[in-house]
């Protein structure tokens, strides 16, 4: 198959289709765990996936940029070593939403413009993604179609499955999608003009449903104008409980930190791990200067980088995916679109009619 | 929460989208646990003092030294001589083996756990009026509640998940009433803050127990209650007259309060550390749970320790048996002696803090210390240091070198709670599962494996399987009789059963004025939000500990303008027992007449600053509110 093919994969060669794969690459998929929770994680067979699982809160944007990685050991002394410690084993994410693809893609470009990464490269390059179309939206706090990243994909998947009942619609985006799959090919029928009369059932069907509506044009305009007032990032800072769980949870969030981890045998291993904007000490220079000071100065940092002209331009596109992950990992289910309406309700409650800011609006208490 | 292992250490870790509390979130330091339990410094073998410094050694050698040391004291100065504290922080198995080694094992009356440092009032206190020692409220609830009472605590710092359900809550209309001297991060949710002088806490709540009666505003069977009268009385002397000068309360502003809570059922009242560490604790948690059941609420402590409530629950304390099972009770007496098969002394031992100051005095020579850096978590940092320096014979297992176990003479690496099987009880009773990841780093041990090679070593089988240590609780712990870990791994765990009880008023005397003495200023101690007690922990994680670079103290501006102290400038605390320097920084959230010193750690532990005075109902020593004066530093 070539990109931009479609054929049918029937439900019963699904297993056999992926095992197919299986020699080349990992399997990873959405595993059904204790008490319903799915979590991504990697699978012996497709059998062990749960093809219906909904959503997940763990984006598995961590198969690119895990959570914890050891990059490189080295020992310093007379003898100075140094030693590659990565992995990037060749792997098959299955059943991811399209919002995460999305948000994959976003990253790559990330980690491949000005500097490089070459950690995240040979991820992204040992990666193939097989995304699950959602035939509605899987939780009430999705938003995807506000940001043009679900619950289908017109274009960026390597593979797109959509669940037509007894089979999938199986669709080849890529030359990655494409090579992935020759050595199941030969399980795929082709697909009749009912199968994609189904789709589109399917795709309008979800289109109407989603329960969350995320006004991001608005956003984008009042934030890049900057014409948010101080007070409206000062509320939203203070009633924020601090956790850090948005830029953890947020699929195309990229901030890390370095440490270096002492080994008994007196090397050490320098490790990566996800950091976030929202902590001080992220921001806080050698001096002790924090250019983002206060909790209400780096929530703002953080929707800039979401929604402003600046790094849509740099990026090309916004910095979200609408998978509502902010909202249901929040401990104040304060999520992107809830900040985008304190946003536009803090426009009216600050600003004079004629759109001059009410003299208190900028203040510089926390 | 689930935790991927790679390679030995955390790979990756995500919260429970369906469990009941954590419903796909987890607060900072959850989300941040690998460098907190994974430091890279964690102990990896057993060490011995020999001529003066810690050396590593064998398992076997560290458990026959112990117990060799043991034995000697127990022959020179029989079991008394000898004291052992636990941990809020192990499993139910661990705490209740640890109690077991202690009572029936080496024999001594003297075992006690950490709560003492910090909530242990909540047992006589609610057990005197809810009957239940523990909360009667379900996390859930909070979220339906009416109204909320919320009394020293600071939740988005202390418990994220509850103070997520307290902002679900005001988002859904509930009146959220708190009380703390400092205007806390709470504040956005808040309908009406009350902000009482430290230390004054049992006069402005006898003064809503009384406006609530007065006023009518507790439910219709409340005179009827067990206990009614006897506080209706003990409120006589009015305290509202009393209320501005001494609270700094307005009485109008409590009226209101009244009036919410009354008006808004179901009404939660939740109490924290802010009133858990002072002199009369015991009679402020009976004076809230009173509160709640006037109204018809329920109580819920805040206890901050992840085992906390299980730990009591396992007779982790100098004067209960595992269940409160009470010491002085003869039938609860012979029915442990027969279980443990062993002979029980009748009266209770010494507390925790009691244990350190024999060590100073010489009446304790041996303390084995599991879990806990009581270096810092015990009041009068310099004194207790010195005690534990002093004392004969100093155990201590641990993860890491605490400042505790610096002074030991033999260290035990215990494993972390990712190595390890058992359960733990939360703050709403509910027995839950943690689950091996797994293997113990370098030769640690699960705390459960080194009481079992103690218990061995002296001559007597304690299970090293946490399964069938929690089978013998089942069947002797009456809140646990139907626990198993096969019940636990049909779902997220059950809260143990908190119904039928007969609960009862206490009532609620006025309390002593005490003298301040020369200090002019009181102490607001608070939790610094990415830290978890001593520090031992999250001050080992990067992320963690970058974010506050160093201690500081905060003074309302118009105090610090009038002791011509700038910001950014050091200051000197000082109470009766010790001093301490901070960095100064102003903050509109700290009242005039206060200085807020948030917990940090090593020498600058505000608890350096407390005395040995305690609770006298539950021996907690008073951590807030102390007198202290500051100024700049010398």
């Amino acid at each position: 198959m070539t990109m931009g093919d479609a054929r049918i994969l029937l439900k019963s060669s699904a297993t056999m289709f992926f095992a197919s794969l299986a020699p080349e690459m990992r399997l990873i998929g959405p595993k059904r765990h204790f008490g319903g929770d799915v979590i991504f994680g990697e699978v012996e067979s497709s059998k062990e996936i749960a093809w219906d699982y909904g959503h997940d809160g763990y984006p598995p944007k961590r198969f690119l940029l895990p959570h914890y990685e050891d990059m490189f050991r080295y020992k310093t002394g007379a003898d100075p070593q140094i030693q590659d410690v990565s992995d990037a084993p060749k792997q098959a994410i299955i059943g991811i939403r399209s919002c995460d693809v999305k948000a994959i893609r976003f990253q790559e470009k990330f980690f491949s413009s000005q500097i490089a990464d070459p950690y995240y490269k040979a991820r992204s390059d040992n990666t193939v993604l097989f995304s699950l179309v959602c035939n509605e939206p899987p939780k009430k706090e999705c938003f995807c179609i506000c940001c043009d990243s679900g619950p289908y994909l017109d274009s960026d998947f390597d593979v797109q499955l959509t669940d037509l009942g007894d089979r999938f619609l199986y669709e080849v985006g890529s030359e990655k999608g494409s090579k992935a799959t020759e050595p199941g090919e030969y399980l795929l029928q082709d697909a009749g003009p009912n199968d994609f009369a189904r789709r589109r059932g399917i795709e309008l069907g979800a289109d109407s449903r989603f329960e969350t509506a995320s006004y991001i044009a608005k956003a984008i305009n009042f934030i890049s104008n900057d014409e948010v007032p101080e007070k409206v990032w000062e509320e939203l800072g203070s009633t924020c409980f601090r956790c850090a769980a948005c830029t953890n949870l947020c699929p195309v969030c990229t901030c890390f930190t370095v440490d270096d981890h002492h080994e008994c045998d007196g090397a050490f291993t320098r490790c990566r791990s996800w950091d976030s904007c929202q902590f001080s000490g992220f921001t806080r220079e050698g001096s002790g200067h924090n250019p983002r000071p206060t909790f209400g100065s780096r929530v703002q940092r953080r929707f800039y980088h979401k929604a402003s002209y600046q790094y849509i331009m740099r990026d090309g596109t916004h910095g979200c995916v609408g998978c509502g992950r902010c909202i249901s990992g929040c401990l104040t289910h304060l999520g992107l679109p809830d900040v985008i309406k304190r946003i536009r309700r803090g426009m009216h409650e600050y600003l004079e009619p004629t759109g001059e800011v009410k003299s208190d609006a900028y203040s510089s208490k926390t | 929460m689930y935790v991927e292992p790679k390679d030995g250490r955390v790979g990756a870790l995500c919260p429970s989208a369906n469990h009941p509390v954590s419903t796909g979130r987890l607060c900072i330091k959850g989300w941040n646990l690998t460098g907190s339990v994974m430091g890279a410094d964690r102990l990896r073998t057993p060490l011995v003092r020999k001529q003066g410094s810690l050396e590593p050694v064998s398992w076997q050698e560290a458990i026959s030294f112990t117990t060799e040391a043991l034995k000697r004291v127990l022959s020179d100065a029989g079991p008394a001589g000898v004291g052992v504290i636990g941990s809020a922080k192990t499993t139910n198995e661990e705490c209740y083996s640890l109690v077991k080694l202690a009572r029936a094992v080496i024999g001594t009356p003297n075992v006690d756990g950490a709560c003492r440092f910090y909530d242990a009032c909540v047992i006589p206190g609610l057990l005197e009026t809810t009957r239940i020692p523990a909360s009667s409220a379900d996390i859930g609830s909070v979220a339906g509640a009416g109204s909320l009472l919320i009394v020293g605590s600071g939740l988005p710092e202390e418990l994220a998940h509850i103070g997520s359900r307290v902002e679900d809550a005001a988002r859904a209309g509930c009146k959220v009433v708190a009380a703390d001297p400092r205007t806390s991060r709470l504040a956005p949710h808040v309908s009406l803050f009350l902000h009482p002088k430290p230390g004054t806490d049992l006069v402005w709540l006898r003064a809503l127990l009384r406006t609530i009666i007065s006023r009518r505003l507790h439910v219709e069977s409340a005179p009827e209650m067990p206990g009614f009268e006897e506080l209706r009385n003990s409120l006589a002397d009015g305290e509202m007259s009393r209320l501005a000068e001494t609270c700094g309360i307005d009485p109008d502003a409590l009226v209101e309060a009244a009036e919410m809570l009354g008006k808004n059922p179901p009404v939660v009242v939740m109490f924290g550390l802010g009133v858990m560490q002072q002199a009369e604790s015991t009679r402020i948690a009976q004076a809230l749970a009173d509160v709640a059941m006037l109204l018809g609420g329920s109580v819920m402590p805040l206890r901050g320790q992840n085992n906390a409530q299980g730990s009591c629950d396992m007779g982790l304390a100098h004067d209960f048996l595992p269940g409160y099972e009470r010491l002085a009770d003869a039938d609860a007496r012979t029915k442990w002696e027969s279980v443990w098969n062993c002979k029980l002394p009748e009266g209770p031992g010494v507390s925790a803090v009691e244990m350190i100051r024999s060590c100073r005095s010489g009446e304790l020579k041996a303390l084995m210390v599991f879990g806990e850096n009581i270096a810092l978590s015990a009041p009068n940092t310099e004194e207790s240091l010195a005690a534990l320096d002093k004392v004969e014979f100093l155990v201590v297992s641990d993860l890491y070198l605490t400042e505790t176990a610096r002074l030991a003479d033999v260290v035990f690496p215990a494993c972390s709670f990712l190595e390890k099987d058992g359960t733990f009880t939360n703050i709403e009773r509910r027995v839950q599962r943690v689950r091996k990841v797994f293997d113990p780093v370098g030769e640690s041990k699960s705390d459960l494996e080194i009481i079992a090679d103690l218990a061995s070593a002296l001559g007597r089988d304690v299970s090293r399987e946490p399964a069938a240590v929690m089978g013998e609780i089942a069947s002797n712990v009456a809140q646990y009789k139907n626990v198993s870990y096969e019940a636990l791994d049909e779902d997220w765990g059950k809260p143990w059963p908190a119904d039928g009880v007969k609960e009862r008023l206490a009532p609620i005397p006025s309390g002593e004025s005490k003298d301040t003495g020369e200090y002019p200023f009181r102490l607001v101690a608070s939790r610094a939000h990415y830290h978890y007690q001593t520090g031992t922990m999250t001050a080992r994680s990067t992320v963690l500990a970058r974010e506050y670079p160093e201690p500081w103290a905060e003074l309302n501006e118009s105090d610090a303008e009038e002791l011509r102290l700038r910001p950014g400038s050091m200051i000197t605390i000082k109470s009766k027992s010790g001093s301490m320097t901070r960095r100064m920084m102003l903050s509109d959230a700290v009242p005039r007449g206060c200085v807020h010193v948030p917990v940090f750690f090593g020498g600058d532990s505000p608890n350096a600053l407390g005395d040995y005075t305690c609770d006298p109902a539950s021996g907690v020593p008073v951590y807030k509110g102390l007198a202290v004066d500051v100024g700049a530093e010398k």
